[in-house]
């Protein structure tokens, strides 16, 4: 055939139709294909959106809420779900405590890589941890920014307490051998009407949980505050909000403390065992 | 028979007691290794050096590394074939053979990596296209047929070669004629062929370069220093096609000198793959230093740690060794070997030294990759754990299943080699005779490539995938909705603007809108709320609700100037809103300006003083329609079901390959190849006597191999 501009235009064009039908029927056919409905698990039992306040300025470090968190999930040794940091901005900056839940994040990461759908969100909020389903990949570990989930390396030690309930999302034990965990939020205390419980041991009364839509959250000493108020006033922030995760965490700055910082606190032990030891 | 096709085949043909020794040694590091991994089996991955912080180690390095070496086959074979360079007939078999075995020993790492093996299948029931682990699943599983069947097909003639060679046990022969599927050698079964061959080449290339693209985004698709990296993908695919020259040259190496296959691999040889892999050198590092100058060069907060350790810091010694035995010093010494000419007689020695290193390294830099970045993550969790929480040192265990590994690879090739010529003989044989292929007529070559029927396994992989999600797909649940409620204080919704005027009354409004920087993008991936997607929000004001409440004493007058107190139960505790004071009319009003949703019990206390006693009054005040339950639809990424944006390209990739595959193979081969021996040439059977009269050179090599 000879070589003709109209027929090279002509080619481009059928080209062109050719693209834009397949680009049609795409569309057409994609909402068909991919039915975006929210899946039976992903609804919570209620119109919540959990909210965590963790006020820094109040956490003296004395990690009850670690105690009590494992003591609630029978935790296996190795884990803290909720794990207090000792931490340092920068050289200048004295050093404090940070309490460490899972951020229960909106955009959460591990969520974005599990395979097979173990770990997913829930319309209240929290990141749902299925050990029934996870197969151990430790993928969302990787994926994890703020470091909040534990693998069980070996068989955990279980205690006939644990062993007493079947397992279910909901508090996540028993636990099991070659599976991820992490803070979940006490979704059982919730359902109840309980704080987590965290929360609810802090003697500082420095976390507070509550609804979003409440606009309330309450601490373990049974303080409820405007959630709003003390995330404006308070001047809130989230923790690496540069990473885009979109934490339902919030801390309040570690300003104007009235306990010993980490430092001090340490001097006070160090200065206690020595009186332990001239003592004895 | 030439005396060096006598000589390849001898590799075939014959086992020596070295050949069982070193099998018997493989074997050995194998069950070792296996001892091992029950023993993993058993007591879980306690037993490896991995713990919570470092979570990834060997058998990931592993696994990177042999998917790495695998890109050898692709390489090697399919570009030397597509751009139709003549020296690579000799070993193009050895290269496609790396590929498959390095697959089948890569994919399994992944799975001994696993914390719950038992569960393999969930990747299948509930396996979610949105997971960088699922891509790898389609990816390695994709690539391992494509590299089987192009490890398979231009090998039929060889097969069928083999199939009549009366030294072979039966078992053997019955296997070749079977793997062989009625090969006779005729011009249409070897156009057949190598348009097959030549269709896998193409489509071959970039699933190769996918596949390793996809294992650095299980990487690159992670919020950590040192991985958060956009140029993952290139790095490592020009990282495993480094690494996987370095397998082939080396491999040729040992193969020479163990089947003799000194007429086949000539100098030749390792010079111009010594040149590629001098090129592929230099290309690696552009790409390290474009990796690491970048961060290392700025000492971003989070990276600078990292980089601390990798230059200077705990890893220092590891960073350095990898990157000199991966680049620098076989780059310095293949220029040395290849580029100047007194040294050109040591090119067979120099370039498969630099190649070994090159392997060495290649490994090395993987470990370096993966285990120094999960030590320097961005909240390091081992404060108040032991030494070896965060700390890797690897274990017998899973040294003994990195041998056990290689061994393993080993063993494979070995085998394998026995099993099928390593040289491919009709191909070394044609390029030597120089038949031109272009001889054969046009008429057998099919004029279009499609056919209706190709859509089939597109659709069949996209419904698979799609399987799991839909059976525990459910509606969302109904939003609660408001009810009625009995008022005993009164109360209103005031409109928004009415609320900021009566809480801002002196504050003018401002003439120009306030500028202020957002240190966020706001609510993209928050879940359903009052939220418009803009970071004004914020500014705007918000509904209120006013509640009035009145007291009076016994009689119904009004009793003013007494503090009135407000609070609301909600669903955790009591939110106390303060007191007011009652006015002159005894009425005390508070406006709510928070931002909740729902009906809440709303109390109002009167405390009492001397002259009244006290009171209280509940009211049950609705705020306004909470927002339904629902995950974000812009952040549809998140949730459990298939995004269209993400799967589509996936799903179409490697659903075009397996079309690709079909037609090759099943088409082609399988469907087309069987017609043609008889209509051609009925004369033609599987007896040699027979074949052996056949003159033609294209007839296969029953004519000129004859029996004994």
């Amino acid at each position: 055939m000879a070589l003709t501009r109209r027929g090279f235009v002509q080619f481009l064009a059928r080209g062109t139709g050719a693209v834009v039908a397949v680009g049609v029927a795409w569309t057409a056919s994609v909402s068909k294909v991919f039915r975006e409905v929210l899946p039976s698990r992903s609804v919570a039992p209620g119109n919540q959106k959990w909210v965590m306040v963790i006020d820094l300025a109040k956490c003296d470090g004395c990690r009850d809420c670690t105690k009590a968190c494992t003591a609630m999930h029978f935790v296996p040794p190795m884990q803290e779900w909720i794990k207090v940091f000792e931490i340092a901005d920068n050289e200048a900056a004295g050093p404090y405590f940070l309490p460490r839940p899972c951020m229960q994040c909106d955009n959460p990461p591990c969520v974005r890589g599990c395979p097979v759908g173990a770990t997913y969100k829930r319309t209240d909020g929290i990141v749902i941890q299925d050990d029934d389903r996870c197969i151990g990949c430790r993928n969302c570990i990787a994926q994890c920014p703020y470091s909040a989930r534990s693998f069980n390396w070996g068989e955990p030690p279980h205690t006939a307490e644990e062993m007493a309930r079947p397992y279910n999302v909901e508090y996540n034990y028993p636990h099991r051998k070659g599976t991820v965990e992490k803070c979940i939020f006490c979704p059982e205390h919730l359902r109840a009407g309980k704080l987590p419980a965290c929360a609810a041991t802090c003697k500082m009364g420095a976390i507070y949980f509550g609804d979003k839509f409440e606009d309330a959250v309450t601490n373990g000493k049974g303080e409820t505050i405007q959630f709003t108020k003390i995330a404006k006033r308070g001047a809130s922030f989230r923790l690496m909000e540069e990473l885009g995760t979109e934490p339902s965490v919030y801390y309040l700055p570690p300003a104007s403390r009235k306990y010993p910082a980490p430092d001090e606190k340490a001097q006070i032990e160090a200065a206690h065992t020595d009186m332990a030891g001239m003592a004895h | 028979m030439e005396a060096r096709e006598q000589n390849l085949l001898r590799s075939v043909l014959e086992n020596t007691w070295r050949f069982y020794v070193w099998v018997g040694f493989l074997i050995v590091i194998l069950l070792w290794g296996l001892y091992a991994y029950i023993h993993q089996l058993r007591d879980g991955l306690i037993v490896t050096g991995m713990r919570d912080q470092i979570s990834w180690g060997l058998y990931i390095t592993n696994f990177v590394f042999f998917i790495g070496i695998s890109h050898a086959g692709t390489l090697i074979s399919a570009i030397l074939r597509v751009t139709d360079t003549e020296w690579r007939t000799p070993i193009t078999r050895m290269a496609e053979a790396i590929t498959v075995f390095a697959l089948c020993i890569g994919g399994p790492m992944v799975m001994i990596d696993m914390g719950r093996p038992d569960r393999m299948l969930n990747l299948f029931r509930y396996g979610r296209i949105q997971s960088p682990i699922i891509w790898d699943v389609l990816g390695v599983s994709t690539y391992l047929t494509g590299c089987i069947l192009y490890f398979y097909i231009p090998m039929i003639p060889d097969l069928a070669f083999l199939a009549v060679q009366p030294r072979l046990a039966s078992w053997r022969r019955r296997l070749y004629s079977t793997l062989a599927i009625g090969w006779t050698g005729t011009p249409q079964q070897k156009a057949l062929l190598e348009k097959a061959i030549s269709f896998m080449a193409i489509f071959i290339i970039p699933l190769a370069v996918s596949v390793h693209t996809v294992v650095s985004w299980i990487f690159a698709m992670t919020l950590r220093p040192g991985w958060n990296s956009s140029i993952f993908g290139p790095y490592f695919v020009i990282g495993a096609i480094y690494s996987g020259t370095a397998g082939v040259i080396f491999s040729m190496y040992v193969l020479r000198r163990v089947f003799h296959l000194h007429d086949y691999v000539e100098e030749l040889h390792f010079r111009k793959l010594g040149l590629l892999l001098l090129a592929f050198s230099l290309m690696y590092l552009y790409f390290n230093i474009n990796e690491y100058l970048t961060a290392g060069y700025k000492l971003e907060g989070s990276e600078r740690l990292l980089m601390q350790r990798l230059f200077v810091g705990d890893y220092a010694v590891l960073f350095w060794v990898a990157q000199s035995l991966c680049v620098f010093i076989p780059a310095a010494l293949m220029i040395a070997v290849l580029g100047i000419k007194r040294y050109h007689r040591y090119t067979i020695p120099g370039v498969v030294l630099s190649s070994a290193l090159v392997i060495v390294g290649a490994w090395a830099k993987r470990y370096i990759i993966v285990v120094p970045t999960l030590r320097s993550p961005y909240l390091p969790s081992g404060q108040r754990l032991p030494w070896e929480w965060t700390h890797y040192h690897p274990t017998w265990v899973e040294w003994s299943i990195t041998g056990a590994a290689v061994a393993g690879f080993a063993l494979i090739y070995t085998l394998m080699a026995k099993l099928f010529p390593i040289v491919s003989i009709w191909e070394t044989r044609e390029q030597r005779e120089k038949v031109a292929v272009s001889e054969l007529p046009d008429e057998f070559v099919p004029s279009r490539w499609w056919k209706p029927g190709t859509v089939v396994p597109i659709l069949a992989v996209a419904a698979l995938l799609l399987y799991g999600r839909s059976a525990n797909a459910a509606g969302p649940a109904k939003p609660k909705l408001p009810k009625p409620t009995a008022i005993t204080v009164e109360w209103k919704t005031v409109p928004a603007a009415q609320a900021i005027r009566e809480s801002v009354p002196d504050e003018s409004t401002p003439l120009l809108p306030r500028a202020r920087v957002f240190l966020y993008t706001g609510g993209l991936f928050s879940l359903q709320m009052p939220h418009d997607g803009s970071t004004e929000d914020d500014l705007k004001p918000s509904p209120a609700v006013a509640v009035t409440a009145t007291l009076r004493d016994s009689s119904g007058a009004p009793i003013s100037f007494k503090p009135m107190e407000f609070s609301a139960k909600t669903g955790l505790g009591t939110l106390a809103f303060g007191s007011r004071p009652t006015l002159a009319d005894g009425k005390a009003q508070l406006v709510i300006k928070d931002r909740r949703y729902g009906i809440y019990p709303v109390q109002v206390v009167f405390h009492g003083d001397e002259e009244y006693a006290p009171a209280t009054f509940d009211v049950a005040v609705d705020f306004g329609a909470r927002p339904a339950p629902a995950l974000p639809k812009i952040g549809v990424l998140i949730t459990p079901y298939a995004t269209p944006t993400i799967a589509v390209p996936f799903l179409a990739f490697y659903g075009a390959m397996w079309v690709a595959f079909i037609y090759a193979f099943g088409y082609l081969i399988l469907w087309k190849m069987r017609g043609f021996p008889r209509a051609a040439d009925p004369v033609s059977s599987k007896t040699p006597s027979a074949a052996s009269r056949l003159p033609s050179v294209h007839q296969g090599f029953q004519s000129n191999f004859p029996s004994k």
